[in-house]
C-alpha cells in the first residue's frame, strides 16, 4: 500500500534540501555595528556611533558604571555590581550583542544602521 | 485498523517516545532547544507505518506525559515542545504525501527544521522584541540540520529492520 520509494536511503531530494538548510551557515550574522545603546534603568536610551573612542559614565542603580568605546568596540571598564559579570563579558562589536548589567539596571547592546526600523 | 491493534500500538509508540524524550533531558544541554530529538524517531516511523493521526496522538501524549515526568508541564517549554511537536509532524505528513522525491532522511530533516523554527519564532514572540530573532535563527537551523540527519538515519535502519522483522505492514489501513 505505501509507496516503495521510502526504502531508499538517499535521494536526489534530501541532498537539496540539505544543501538548502547548509546554506544558512552564510547567513549566521557577524556583522561589525555601528552603534552603541545604552539602556538605563529601562527609561533613558543614549545612543552612541562605534567610531568615535571615548569613555562614558552612566549612573544606574547602585553606582556609577564606566564605559569605554574604542576601535568600534565597546566595553564595561568598571561596575559596581558584585558579581562584576558585565566585566568579564569583555568586548562586544558585532551587531546584536549585549551586555547587561542587572543590579545596576543597564543594558549595552550594539546596533547596526539597517535593524534600526525592526527594534522598537 | 483494529481497535485492539490501534490501542497496542499507539501505546507501544509513546512509551518509546517518552522514554527517549525523558532520557534526553539527562543530557545536559549547551543551549536551551538543542536536542538530538530521539522521540522524533519514533514518531517518524509511526507517521511513515500508520498515518497522520495516530503519529499526532503520540506527539501529543509524548509531550503532555514527558513534560509531567521532567516536571516542566505548562511551563513555556512545554508550550514550545507541544506547538514545536504538532508543527513538525503537521510538516512531515505533508512532505510525506506530497515530496516524492524525499527520502525518510529528508523528512526528517524538513520535521527538525520546522520544530526549531518553530520555537525560535515562539521563544523571540513570548521573550523578546522582535529584531532578535533572525540572530537566533541561523545557528538553530545548522544544529538542527546535523540533529535531523542523525534522526533520520537512525530512524531509516530502525524502520528497514522493524518493518521486515515485525511485518508492521499486516496492520496498514
Amino acid at each position: 500500500m505505501r509507496k516503495k520509494s521510502r526504502y531508499r536511503p538517499l535521494k536526489a531530494g534530501d541532498i537539496l534540501l540539505i544543501i538548502i538548510f547548509l546554506s544558512f551557515l552564510f547567513f549566521i550574522p557577524h556583522k561589525k555595528g555601528k552603534n552603541l545603546r545604552v539602556k538605563v534603568k529601562n527609561k533613558r536610551v543614549f545612543l552612541y556611533p562605534l567610531n568615535i573612542d571615548r569613555e562614558l559614565k552612566f549612573h544606574g542603580s547602585i553606582g556609577t558604571t564606566r564605559v569605554i568605546i574604542k576601535n568600534g568596540a565597546a566595553k564595561i571598564q568598571k561596575a559596581p555590581c558584585p558579581l562584576k559579570l558585565c566585566e568579564k563579558r569583555g568586548w562586544i562589536s558585532n551587531q546584536g550583542e549585549q551586555i547587561i548589567c542587572i543590579p545596576n539596571k543597564i543594558m549595552l547592546e550594539i546596533e547596526g544602521s539597517n535593524i534600526d526600523g525592526i527594534t522598537e | 485498523m483494529e481497535l485492539q491493534n490501534k490501542i497496542s500500538i499507539i501505546s507501544l509508540f509513546s512509551a518509546l517516545t517518552i522514554v527517549s524524550f525523558v532520557f534526553e533531558n539527562f543530557i545536559p544541554r549547551p543551549a536551551p532547544g538543542i536536542r538530538i530529538g530521539l522521540a522524533n524517531i519514533f514518531i517518524l516511523i509511526v507517521l511513515i507505518s500508520y498515518g497522520y493521526r495516530e503519529a499526532l496522538t503520540i506527539g501529543i501524549i509524548k509531550s503532555v506525559a514527558g513534560s509531567l515526568i521532567v516536571g516542566q508541564l505548562l511551563s513555556p517549554a512545554f508550550i514550545f515542545s507541544i506547538s514545536g511537536t504538532v508543527v513538525s509532524i503537521t510538516v512531515m505528513f505533508i512532505a510525506d504525501k506530497y515530496l516524492k522525491r524525499l527520502s525518510i532522511l529528508g523528512i526528517s530533516v524538513l520535521g527538525a527544521e520546522s520544530h526549531i523554527i518553530t520555537q525560535v519564532w515562539l521563544a523571540s514572540r513570548f521573550f523578546t522584541g522582535s529584531g532578535s530573532f533572525i540572530y537566533l535563527l541561523s545557528p538553530y537551523i545548522i544544529i538542527s540540520l546535523i540533529s535531523g540527519i542523525i534522526t533520520g538515519i537512525t530512524s531509516f535502519w530502525i524502520y528497514i529492520n522493524v518493518r521486515e522483522k515485525l511485518n508492521i505492514a499486516k496492520f496498514q489501513t
